[in-house]
């Protein structure tokens, strides 16, 4: 990372609690992608085929990592490690966009990608610690019927932009919506991404951080070891795995 | 939405919509049917920005997943687990996530077809003429001449066309499906009868246990029910009600389900009842007591000698096995598909009599029969399809009609599938997709997609509770495609006499109500109705009907142990060096590689994308002088193909490994000349049980010198080396 930032020591504590926060049991995962795909369907994510995926150019969202641990025959897969927008509260892509693309939502504290902005640059994706930006290199074919499919509550993305997880920023805002036409508070678990809604291991959990009744907050008090990928960067992420084994 | 449509489209498209539905429903109301609406116009019954949810049942595998199909004016937009359906919780996997790619897919049949076999073109129908073609054969031959073959799912087709033959006399459908054939059905259900008092599906019940041993059982991936071990397995590590369980995988090559496992055994492909009996031998007698007869026979010593694994690790595997409580042993996958299947499946089965589990939370159970059900039904095993193939190469049957199969792509080339087609008249396939079956067909005349079907699915596995998972349409069918259910309807009544008389139905929905019914008067259901409409109202709304009582059933384990169990070794068709294990593609299975999201889904392992790939230990490769990406020629004593080295650095220095799912020659342009199938190179094996022993045979492998680069994730990861390990 070129920045040398540190978390401010007088940035206070409640700045360090997002709003919206995931908790990932790396011992349960068992890679099976199927949140990669549920991701892909939720959120009109285009697919580029066999060349351009070759060259590192598949606009997942989220991905699963694996590595090795000695050799064979003592080796071991580490546990998956599901790889996504970290969600970061000091996000190292903010401050590089010259367009204001990528901007963080006082709102619901994650960072948010503001398409018709984005001029391509892609300095964001380069600050990314995690990886985990992705650009359309191309207008990808979508050939009919398959636009059908298309989630109306999620923009389609064009050749030039970046791209990444949002959280399911279109799920939070539905539900908010109804919540407050109600007039009540966001119950926990009424709503979830479309990652954690699928995961058949329970792997993924998603929900209120700055709610410690949720169940995503009770989780990561419970476990105690939570782990948040490149800390030390003080990136603040609002993502937190818990190491399997 | 990116699209622009001229109302002038807009209006063809509203007609087509309406003219099937018409042909559809015949004279049934027009109202099963959700039309799908321009963009620019709501439904009455839509507010703009709303959706409206529909329970069904995947179809992707027979397991029989309960899903809610998003759907917003007429457009299916999303797929979600049915949170209430007992066998999937609201879950699904990767293949369920993508259906939406096979109902939108691109490259579907879209009208009723008539072609010359193998011809690419094809000349369209109308359905009157199509169901006339159906009638004809059904009148034309008499019904011993008659064959269906049908895939595993959906089951109303296949109880319809049952009633149908029994009533005339025809031959009883045959049933297949790759993936039943790789999971070894017919040795676990063998063994079943053999060890535990009759034939059936054990279940596992991962989840209660605390030690669970694996022998090649690929549980997180394909195995009889993915989503629902899935769950199993999240249960069993969960640490925070409970100890946090362990696993360990017995098995050549590390599957995505040995790579979660605490520790991997790679023993010596063949020697699995070996180990299992060793295991028992030595836990039997860390328990003390007279050592049981099923094993006295087994040299531990020997064993280890012959597996590959030391003799201390054996003693202390067996150790925790013995110790533990909640211990419990599963035999599955490519340890089943081998010469010596069912002695590997007996011997771990017995394995579970030391710890005591037999219908104990965390034990074996004989697993939920579905509703109204007396025993399970299997799939034809790949010896049952041999003697079919043989039936069709001699001309017993005239005409031949398949549905929810591609036995052309799915069985081994060795079979010879193809060419038996050549000895039946005509060949009707009702494929939703233009799949290698379908191509050698004489008609094709398609059904809806499983999105736009009614129907219903017995779940087999998974469940503690009988289950019967219903299907409705959630989108109206977006080609001019009927219901296979609707078009063998419309055809015995052309046919009239005793085909009319078999099957008094006016439609699909009154078939299927005719079948539900019974349901009303079972007890424990979850919900219940006096009449009928309301029945199926709810049968509709909640995807399905199911009880609240556990079904699952104890099985009979007398004298499981006081019996003499077979350790030999599997023999190996073939002269080369390599044992070779092929496994199937998670993500992409028997038929999902015409969908572009399933095809983009890194392989858990080896983060492969949209191509067949060679798993090779390094040591190997560098023995061999090939490196990744290096093109390798795989020899058989059936056949050879071309297929791209990936070394993998989690298999045995003497085993090869190759996914199934691509090698496709049709199938849509997503499919289709894209990898190779590994059922190329298998040969007509069997095991006692009569299943395929797929991971039977050794192989050679010899260099092309060509190059060809595989498509993967993992080179773009790793920026900061960790973990990477790139030798």
């Amino acid at each position: 990372m070129a920045t040398e930032t540190k978390p401010s020591e007088t940035n206070s504590s409640a700045e360090h609690i997002g709003k919206w926060g995931m908790v990932i049991d790396q011992d349960l995962c068992t890679g099976c992608q199927a949140c990669v795909a549920a991701c892909a369907m939720e959120n009109n994510i285009s697919f580029v085929g066999e060349e351009d995926s070759g060259y590192g150019r598949s606009m997942h969202w989220i991905r699963i990592e694996r590595f090795w641990e000695g050799v064979y025959p003592e080796i071991k897969m580490t546990p998956n490690q599901p790889m996504l927008c970290q969600q970061c509260l000091s996000a190292p892509c903010e401050p590089v966009c010259p367009a204001y693309a990528t901007v963080h939502s006082l709102a619901e504290h994650i960072n948010l990608q503001v398409y018709n902005r984005c001029v391509g640059t892609r300095y964001c994706g380069n600050n990314c610690p995690y990886q985990m930006r992705s650009f359309n290199w191309r207008d990808y074919e979508r050939p009919k019927p398959l636009d059908n499919q298309l989630n109306p509550d999620v923009t389609v993305r064009q050749r030039g932009v970046m791209e990444k997880c949002t959280f399911c920023i279109q799920r939070i805002n539905k539900a908010e919506d109804a919540a407050k036409a109600e007039g009540r508070e966001i119950a926990d678990g009424e709503f979830t991404t479309a990652c954690a809604q699928v995961c058949p291991a329970n792997a993924i959990v998603f929900g209120r951080t700055d709610n410690p009744e949720s169940f995503v907050s009770q989780l990561a008090r419970i476990h105690g070891h939570g782990v948040k990928h490149l800390e030390e960067l003080g990136t603040l992420p609002n993502v937190t795995y818990f190491k399997g084994g | 939405m990116s699209d622009k449509f001229s109302r002038r489209d807009f209006l063809k498209l509203a007609g087509v919509g309406a003219a099937t539905t018409a042909i559809v429903t015949g004279c049934g109301p027009a109202s099963r049917y959700v039309q799908r609406e321009p963009y620019m116009k709501m439904p009455e019954y839509n507010y703009n920005g709303l959706s409206t949810y529909y329970a069904t049942t995947c179809r992707e595998c027979a397991a029989g997943c309960g899903l809610v199909a998003r759907t917003m004016q007429g457009r299916a937009l999303k797929i979600e687990g049915n949170a209430s359906h007992p066998l999937n919780l609201g879950k699904t996997c990767a293949r369920g996530q993508a259906t939406l790619q096979g109902l939108y897919n691109p490259d579907r049949v879209t009208d009723p077809i008539k072609r010359a076999r193998g011809s690419a073109s094809a000349e369209k129908m109308t359905w009157d003429a199509a169901t006339q073609v159906v009638a004809d054969a059904l009148k034309k031959y008499k019904p011993d001449q008659i064959a269906f073959l049908v895939g595993t799912a959906p089951d109303h087709l296949f109880d319809l066309i049952a009633d149908l033959a029994t009533a005339t006399g025809m031959n009883a459908p045959v049933r297949f499906g790759a993936l039943s054939m790789f999971d070894a059905r017919a040795t676990l259900s063998k063994a079943a009868e053999n060890l535990l008092g009759k034939s059936g599906l054990p279940f596992f019940d991962v989840g209660g246990a605390q030690m669970v041993f694996s022998f090649g059982a690929n549980f997180l991936e394909t195995w009889l029910s993915p989503v629902s071990y899935t769950r199993g397995f999240s249960v069993l590590r969960d640490g925070q009600t409970k100890r946090r369980g362990n696993f360990v995988q017995f098995e050549a090559r590390m599957s995505a389900t040995g790579g979660k496992a605490d520790e991997w055994i790679p023993l010596r492909p063949g020697t699995e009842a070996l180990v299992a009996l060793a295991i028992g031998r030595l836990a039997s007698e860390l328990r003390g007591g007279s050592l049981p007869r099923a094993f006295a026979g087994v040299d531990p010593a020997d064993a280890a000698a012959k597996s590959g694994i030391k003799l201390e690790t054996l003693k202390r595997l067996a150790n925790i096995f013995a110790k533990s409580t909640g211990a419990l042993a599963i035999p599955g996958g490519a340890a089943l598909g081998q010469s010596n299947g069912l002695a590997v499946a007996e011997a771990v089965l017995a394995l579970n009599a030391i710890a005591g589990n037999f219908g104990k939370p965390g034990g074996v159970f004989f697993s939920a029969l579905a509703p109204t059900q007396t025993e399970y039904q299997r799939p034809a095993s790949a010896k049952e399809m041999q003697d079919f193939v043989n039936q069709l190469t001699a001309g017993k049957f005239k005409a031949l009609f398949v549905h929810g199969v591609n036995p052309v792509f799915e069985l081994p080339a060795s079979l010879n599938f193809k060419a038996a087609l050549q000895g039946v008249e005509q060949v009707i396939s009702f494929a939703t997709f233009p799949d290698e079956t379908a191509l050698e067909s004489d008609y094709v005349f398609p059904d809806h997609h499983g999105l736009e079907s009614w129907g219903y699915q017995r779940v087999a596995t998974g469940a503690s509770q009988p289950v019967l998972s219903g299907s409705q349409p959630t989108v109206v069918p977006y080609y001019n495609t009927q219901a296979t259910v609707d078009v063998l309807l419309a055809a015995t009544k052309l046919a009239g006499g005793k085909f009319a008389q078999a099957l008094p139905f006016k439609d699909e929905v009154e078939f299927l109500r005719s079948k539900v019914a019974p349901l009303m008067s079972e007890a424990d259901g979850f919900f219940s109705a006096l009449d009928i409409n309301t029945f199926m109202a709810y049968f509709q709304q909640h995807g399905g009907w199911w009880k609240t009582s556990d079904g699952r059933g104890v099985p009979n384990v007398a004298d499981i142990l006081n019996r003499d169990l077979k350790g030999a070794e599997a023999t190996f068709a073939g002269e080369g060096e390599f044992f070779f294990t092929p496994f199937v593609s998670p993500t992409l299975a028997e038929a999902g590689a015409n969908k572009p999201w399933l095809q983009e889904l890194p392989d858990a392992a080896t983060t492969v994308m949209w191509n067949t790939w060679v798993e090779i230990n390094p040591i190997t490769a560098e023995e061999l002088g090939v490196n990744d990406d290096d093109v390798v020629r795989i020899v058989s004593e059936v056949g050879t193909l071309e297929v791209t080295v990936y070394r993998y650095p989690a298999i045995r220095p003497d085993t090869i490994a190759m996914p199934f799912g691509q090698g496709h020659t049709a199938y849509g342009r997503y499919a289709a000349n894209r990898g190779v199938n590994p059922a190329d190179l298998l040969g007509a094996n069997f095991n006692e049980a009569g299943d395929l022993a797929f991971a039977g045979m050794k192989v050679k492998i010899e260099k092309t010198g060509k190059v060809q680069p595989l498509s993967r994730l993992e080179s773009i990861m790793g920026v900061y080396g960790v973990g990477m390990g790139k030798e």
